[in-house]
């Protein structure tokens, strides 16, 4: 059946390459071509248009603009030279030792790249484990993993400080009763070795639940019957996963794993609570340096500098984010 | 539709009492939570009765004051009537401090003087806490023929001994807030094997951490003492375990006296050698954006009157700063704390002094060192670099 050109006007039409963000608000309206409904539209969004310009864009061009600048006056890129040759951000000699502090930059990447992988797939298995079983406890457990996204991030911090605490901390206990050495038998916060992957792990169970709720409710839109076909084809469990399960959610997954890069990204909470970015700076963070420099060194240049570097860094991301959202 | 009117004239009135009260309350802004705020409580309900004046009292921590205090001020605005904050932070937003000289005219200063900035008082000590050495249990001393170390093998001879004593896991405490009860350790053992004048000398940024002196206070005391003492555990967690005899020695500032069951049972000791130790200020100002300045003001003035200094001295934890405050006026554990200070000279805690992103790196290098004492030079370093220019 072919499209009326008025379903389908010319130059609008559903093609990948010409999706953008002025589509967002040309698409509708070209297409029934109402003034009235403009003019509805703007009335319904500008409130919200106007705080998001007041509250996010506004100061988002005010950091930018003060991270270029610093007590002396104008400073160009100075103060990301600066940053790059900051130990306290990036220390490439250590890391590649092994010897922690590695610098704020290079934690949020080490922790982008334990967390991420790690929180999307366990919260990925577990959806598809607990689609599968269908028992009284699977609520529970589903309720008890999701808890975890809905504590507030300082308790969290409060949490993982004791998770991993010698006396009171659960970790730190049973790796003692197996005869683990220090740091691994005492406190891990306390610890360089250790303190940033308590952080990792206390993280990881934080954030598990999210990616586990998205992937399930993914789950829950693939059509039975494929299951049903590939069972009669004689396809195992796993390659029922495989060709089926993993393909259909992928754009799911894709979605979690941007949610939860951008949140790794600008961690601060449990860091600030359980560890305060120590011992020695070995579990430091973009977000937490970005907080001394304007809180302790009460240096707005430098802090607006490390923000606009995390914008940088979320920025791809974002895009990507927006792109698909709009291609939806 | 009459109904109507009646809730809606209801819910008016129930709102209007409701901002009116809250509105009309005075906010008092205090580091102090739990049994550590019940004395300064007390004050301020005297304050209440005397003057028919409602208080609110909210609890912040410096840290979280920092956060919340230059936005409110860049939109004129603060919140609340009285607060408590560093005295350094203070004193670089003293633009937007009331001018408190009335209030700390006739005041005779003990410890410290009030925080002056182009001629206006803006800071006000109001309580003064000292961190005097290490706290022991007299009962856990006696219990195991412990005495007080009168010279440095003496002391390390006494961890050596409680180190082996059965059931305890190290001979003393670590607490850890943010990192700062190892600085005051730290300093203690500066003050003690360096002198006054290298803690000045350090306080001021006239002598270096890496220098010699410095380093051997570190290498020679500090490190060897860290064999005996614990991984930094969360301070009031410390507290419990030391005094359920998991350690034999805890370092902590007096406010620790209103912390324990049994105030009477307590014993401190400054390091062998020691002439001086830290102690420092509570501080209050009061913003001049206060809607109630007047009230604000009052108050100020009550927290330092003798009445008002006395009530606070009756609570313990703390010392007042009024000289005129007699010893008498003090819990039985501060009178003892007052007599076994007595010879020693009272230096600013140094970290507190220094202030800013310096106080934060101080306290996390020493975590740091307190499980890594091999990085000792790593530290000294950092606390070089980090060191507040000019």
């Amino acid at each position: 059946m072919r499209s009326s050109p008025r379903a389908e006007p010319k130059g609008t039409g559903e093609g990948k390459s010409r999706v953008g963000l002025p589509l967002l608000f040309w698409r509708p309206f070209r297409r029934r071509g109402r003034k009235e409904e403009w003019i509805a539209a703007l009335g319904f969004l500008s409130i919200g248009l106007l705080l998001i310009v007041l509250f996010v864009i506004w100061p988002s061009i005010r950091t930018i603009w003060f991270s270029l600048f610093d007590s002396e006056g104008f400073a160009g890129v100075r103060n990301f030279a600066r940053l790059f040759g900051d130990r306290e951000i990036v220390d490439l000699g250590r890391f590649l030792r092994r010897e922690p502090p590695w610098g704020a930059l290079l934690h949020n990447f080490v922790w982008i790249l334990v967390h991420l992988p790690v929180s999307v797939g366990l919260g990925l298995i577990l959806a598809v484990v607990f689609s599968k079983i269908r028992s009284w406890w699977v609520g529970i457990a589903r309720g008890a993993i999701y808890l975890g996204i809905v504590t507030p991030l300082i308790v969290g911090g409060v949490i993982i400080r004791f998770l991993f605490d010698k006396h009171a901390g659960m970790a730190p206990q049973i790796l003692g009763a197996l005869g683990a050495p220090t740091p691994w038998s005492a406190g891990w916060t306390a610890y360089p070795e250790t303190a940033l992957l308590a952080l990792v792990i206390g993280s990881i169970w934080l954030w598990t639940g999210f990616s586990m709720v998205l992937h399930s409710a993914g789950l829950s839109t693939i059509d039975r019957e494929l299951y049903e076909a590939a069972q009669i084809d004689g396809a195992s469990e796993l390659a029922q996963f495989r060709y089926i399960t993993l393909p259909l959610l992928r754009p799911v997954t894709l979605v979690v794993a941007a949610m939860t890069f951008l949140w790794e990204l600008k961690i601060f909470d449990i860091v600030y609570v359980a560890t305060m970015g120590g011992p020695g700076g070995a579990s430091n963070v973009l977000a937490l340096e970005m907080y001394f420099s304007a809180f302790r060194e009460l240096d707005p240049y430098r802090a607006s500098a490390i923000a606009t570097l995390i914008t940088l860094f979320s920025l791809p991301v974002g895009y990507w984010f927006a792109r698909r959202r709009l291609r939806r | 539709m009459r109904s109507w009117w009646r809730v809606l004239g209801v819910l008016l009135g129930v709102s209007v009492l409701f901002v009116g009260a809250w509105a009309e309350k005075l906010i008092v802004i205090g580091p102090w939570s739990g049994a550590e705020a019940d004395p300064f409580v007390a004050v301020l309900d005297a304050f209440k009765a005397k003057t028919g004046i409602d208080y609110e009292y909210r609890t912040m921590r410096a840290e979280d004051l920092s956060k919340v205090l230059p936005a409110q001020f860049s939109a004129g605005m603060a919140p609340g009537d009285v607060i408590f904050m560093w005295g350094w932070w203070i004193a670089k937003f003293a633009d937007h401090m009331a001018d408190l000289s009335a209030v700390v005219a006739d005041v005779p200063f003990a410890y410290v003087d009030p925080l002056v900035v182009g001629g206006r008082t803006v800071g006000v000590p109001y309580v003064v806490f000292v961190k005097p050495g290490f706290w022991y249990r007299k009962s856990f001393f006696a219990e195991h023929g412990l005495q007080v170390p009168t010279s440095w093998p003496d002391f390390i001879s006494l961890l050596k001994r409680i180190k082996a004593i059965p059931g305890i896991e190290d001979a003393a405490a670590s607490g850890d807030g943010v990192g700062w009860p190892l600085s005051d350790t730290t300093e203690h053992f500066i003050l003690a094997y360096g002198g006054v004048n290298t803690f000045l000398g350090l306080t001021e940024g006239t002598i270096a951490w890496e220098s010699p002196e410095v380093r051997a206070v570190f290498a020679d005391y500090l490190v060897p003492y860290l064999d005996y003492a614990s991984e930094p555990i969360e301070w009031t967690s410390a507290l419990d375990l030391w005094w359920e005899g998991k350690y034999g020695i805890y370092f902590m500032g007096n406010w620790i006296t209103g912390m324990v069951d049994d105030p009477n049972d307590l014993g401190v000791f400054a390091l062998p050698g020691a002439k001086a130790v830290t102690g420092g200020p509570d501080i209050f100002f009061v913003p001049k954006y206060s809607k109630r300045l007047e009230d604000a003001v009052k108050l100020a003035s009550f927290l330092m009157s003798k009445e008002g200094q006395e009530r606070r001295a009756a609570g313990g934890g703390k010392l007042v700063v009024r000289a005129d405050v007699s010893p008498t006026a003090y819990p039985p554990a501060e009178r003892a704390l007052m007599k076994a200070l007595e010879g020693f000279t009272l230096v600013s805690d140094m970290d507190d002094t220094i202030g800013g992103e310096w106080q934060a790196t101080f306290w996390d290098q020493l975590k740091l060192l307190w499980v890594k004492p091999d990085a000792l030079d790593d530290v000294l370093r950092v606390l070089d670099e980090k060191f507040p220019k000019g």
